[in-house]
This record gives structure tokens, sequence and C-alpha cells, in this order.
């Protein structure tokens, strides 16, 4: 029987708020893929932004373009280029990762390094080379100055890890690929949404997609509640 | 032992354009110097090698004595470049005052007193708590003097401290200048014109043609000009 717009969103909050442990653990791998994702990616993609942005060396520029090119890649590229290293045959087909959460969470790292290296980049070029200076010269050694830089340019780093953070918790191709979507394992919100929509059933992913919809308006207001009310220019 | 800076065949370039070439300069503790040159000489350039914060492309500089340990990649802790504008870090004017001697690890308590008095020796106290980049330019140029003598350096470098300033903050500048030569500290102050703070120093030295030459006295400054 044919379900009505509105029957399904009434549906999918019901599911929501009934406690259903099969979308919380859902909404739950997702969150914990790409929470990890994130938090291994952050520190080194901010410092080579931080390289690319403060240091000269010969071919600076083509790195640059490098990762603005990488951060364009379809994730099923991704995913199917992580698939064949990973698959029994592949070079590293021994460490038996295929199809679990690691999997995941390196594909997403793939996924979301270059768009951290990308804007952290262009956070750090928002700053003022005075600022490094004034630092050293007022004492501080080289990572202390880096770390006051990082501090000046604090929300725009805030929103380039919003931004890896958005590419890969929506994303499907990838996780879909080196996941393989099993339940309570590896099936997280977006290889959900895609799995459940193909079978016809159209409650759970549209409670999933409100988890989503829900999750990046409450990232992108605190961010913009912390940088303050958007100053004017 | 006295603090001395010596400049030794020094020479800078941008790509294939020379700057300038320096064969030698000498400059003790106590002395206060004027560095003078029109725009685009690279007296900005020339101060910044001194302070460490940009390489030549030969020749050296050396500060001595110098108590840095060898593994550590800070300046000559005794040296502080001021910016031609001034750079505020995005936080309060105490916050800014501050960043120097946090780094030094003193205790927090002693920070803080610090704070207190370099703010009043600037004439900041009334604005502390302002965020910072709400200053006047003159605030600005003492917030910069204020950041620099809570850290009792001795040997300053004030790059254009007066422009774009009115008279009043000038001669207040100049008055934070004289203090610090009192207290000992050697300054060397670049401007393109003579004014009240050039007029403390009792050495003055022409950047010209990419060359460095001393001269005598005001009036001869004046002469070149
Ligand atoms: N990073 C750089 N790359 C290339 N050229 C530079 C660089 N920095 C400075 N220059 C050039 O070196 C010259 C000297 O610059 P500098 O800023 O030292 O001059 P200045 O004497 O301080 O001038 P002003 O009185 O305007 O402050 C200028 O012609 C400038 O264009
Ligand atoms: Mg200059």
């Amino acid at each position: 029987m044919e379900m009505s717009l509105l029957d399904t969103c009434i549906d999918a909050i019901r599911l929501l708020f009934s406690g259903n442990t099969e979308l919380w653990s859902i909404i739950w791998v997702s969150f914990c893929v790409s929470m990890t994702a994130i938090l291994i990616s952050a520190v080194p993609a901010i410092f080579v932004g931080f390289l690319l942005a403060m240091v000269d060396f010969p071919g600076r520029w083509m790195v640059i373009a490098l990762f603005n090119a990488l951060m364009a890649i379809p994730t099923v590229v991704v995913g199917l280029t992580l698939y064949l290293l990973l698959s029994r045959s592949g070079p590293f087909g021994e460490l038996h990762l295929l199809f679990s959460q690691p999997a995941m969470v390196i594909g997403q790292v793939l996924l979301c390094f270059p768009v951290l290296v990308c804007m952290s980049h262009a956070a750090f070029q928002g700053i003022d080379r005075r600022a490094w200076e004034t630092a050293r010269t007022l004492g501080a050694h080289c990572g202390r100055a880096a770390l006051t830089i990082a501090c000046e340019a604090r929300f725009s780093l805030l929103g380039a890890m919003l931004a890896g953070f958005s590419r890969i918790i929506s994303e499907v191709g990838c996780s879909m690929m080196v996941g393989g979507n099993i339940l309570g394992y590896t099936r997280n919100i977006p290889t959900a949404i895609a799995l459940e929509t193909s079978k016809g059933e159209f409650s759970q992913g549209v409670a999933l997609g409100l988890v989503l919809l829900m999750l990046a308006l409450v990232l992108n207001f605190t961010l913009a509640s912390v940088r303050g009310k958007g100053q004017l220019i | 032992m006295g603090l001395e800076l010596k400049i030794d065949n020094l020479v800078k370039r941008f790509g294939t354009r020379e700057i300038f070439r320096i064969e030698q300069l000498h400059v003790q503790e106590g002395q206060s110097l004027h560095l003078k040159g029109e725009n685009g000489v690279g007296k900005t350039t020339l101060m910044k090698i001194m302070a460490g914060l940009e390489k030549p492309c030969s020749g050296n500089v050396s500060v001595t004595p110098n108590h840095r340990r060898w593994w550590s990649d800070r300046l000559h802790p005794d040296v502080i470049y001021l910016h031609q504008t001034p750079y505020v870090f995005m936080s309060n004017v105490v916050d800014n005052v501050a960043y120097g001697l946090k780094l030094r690890k003193g205790n927090r308590h002693d920070v803080k007193n610090k704070v207190q008095q370099a703010l009043a020796w600037a004439r900041l106290e009334h604005l502390a708590e302002q965020p910072a980049y709400s200053l006047s330019g003159g605030e600005r140029q003492r917030l910069a003097l204020a950041r620099a003598w809570i850290l009792a350096p001795r040997l300053l470098f004030l790059d254009e401290p007066t422009a774009n300033l009115d008279r009043r903050s000038v001669s207040t500048v100049a008055e934070l200048v004289g203090q610090l030569l009192e207290q000992g500290t050697t300054i060397m102050v670049s401007s393109h014109q003579s004014n009240t703070v050039t007029e403390l120093c009792n050495r003055h030295l022409q950047l010209e043609d990419g060359a460095l030459h001393e001269v005598e006295s005001l009036t001869q400054v004046k002469r070149y000009a």
C-alpha cells in the first residue's frame, strides 16, 4: 500500500522517538566512524595547510593544486581504490580490513584530508605574516608561534573541520564499498538510507535524513554562535 | 657584559634585485640610533634581518652575548622588533601585553602585576579589557611598546613608530621611548624624516642607494634629505 508523504514523515518521527535500537545503532556507527576519521586527520591536515601557507618550497603551488583536485574526487572512486587495495588479492589483503569499521575510517580519512588541507590553508592565508613575526620576536619558538597563528585562525579552522565533517558524515559511495553495509557494524546513516529507499521503506530513510539535517543545523549554528553574530566588514 | 650588535658584509637581495650591501656596523649597548632613508630603501628589511626575523643573502649579524640555549629555535631573547604598523592578536589588550611574559613561564600573579605596570606605563589602563582590534593607531603603537617593555629588552627596533600618528601621540611615543633610553635600552628607530622621536638619538645612519653611511649630526641628515 502506498503511504502518503505526510504519513511517512509522521512514521519517521515516531520511529526516532520510539527508541528503535536498529535506528540508533546506525546513527551511532555513523557518528563513531566519522568522528574518528576527523580526529585522526585534523591535526596532520591542519599542519600541512600551515606549511603550505607559511613555508616556500619548489613545487608548492603544485601541491596546493593537487589537494584542490583531490577534494573533488567522487567518493565512489576513493571507495573503489581502497576496495582494490584491501580486497583479499590486493596488497593489503593480509590485514583483513575489508568490510570493517577501520576500513570505513580509512576511507573517510582519505576523503576529508584534502578538504581539511585546502580549507586550513585558506584559513592560514587569511592571517597576516606579522602575526608570526610578532610571536617570534616576543620569544615564541616555532611550534608555539604556529600555535598562536592557529589560534588567530581558530574560527576559520573550525569552519574547515565542519566542512570536512560534512563531506564524510553524508557520503555513501566509499562507506558502501569498503564497509559493506552490515547492520550493527558498518551500516551508517547514508548507506542505510540508500538501502531502505531501494527496498521502498521510506520512513526509516526519512528518520535518518532528519537526524543528518538536525546535525548539520546544530553544528552550523554552534559555529556561528562561537564566531559571533557575523561581523560586517 | 654589554650587549653588542655587529654586522659584517651583509647583502640582501629579493630575486635578482639587490636591496642593500652593508660592510660594517657596530652598535654598543646604550646607544640610540636613527636609521634614515627614503621609502623603499630597505629600512624595514634591514631591521628585520638584525632582529633575526629575516635571513640575509650573505654576510651575518651577531648580537652578543646570547644566552639562548643551543637547542632552542627561539630568537635572541633580548632583542625585539616592533612593526611599522603593529599587529594585535585577536584578544583583549591585557592578553596582548601578557603574551611574551606568559611564554617565559612566570608565575601567574607576577604576570598580572607586570601587565598592570606595563599598562600604566603605556597609559592603556582604561582600555585593558577592550578587544585589541578596536584600538586606534596611536593606542596600538602604545600597546606594541607595552608588549615589548614588559619583557625588558636590551635592544629594541622601532620601525617608523610615528608614521600615521598625530602630534600628541608622537610626543607620547617620544616620551615612552625616552624612558626606555633612560632605562638603558639600546634603540634603533627608522623613519624617513626627523621627528621628536629620532631627535632623541645620538647616532644617525643613512640608508641610501643600497649603502649605509653614518652621518655626524642631525643637520647633516637634513642636508642629505
Ligand atoms: N618579501 C619581499 N619580496 C620582494 N621584495 C620585497 C619584499 N619585501 C620587501 N621588498 C622590497 O624591498 C624594498 C625595501 O623594502 P622595505 O619594506 O624594507 O623598505 P622601507 O625602507 O622600510 O620602506 P618604507 O619607508 O616604505 O617602510 C622595497 O622595494 C620592497 O619592494
Ligand atoms: Mg618600512
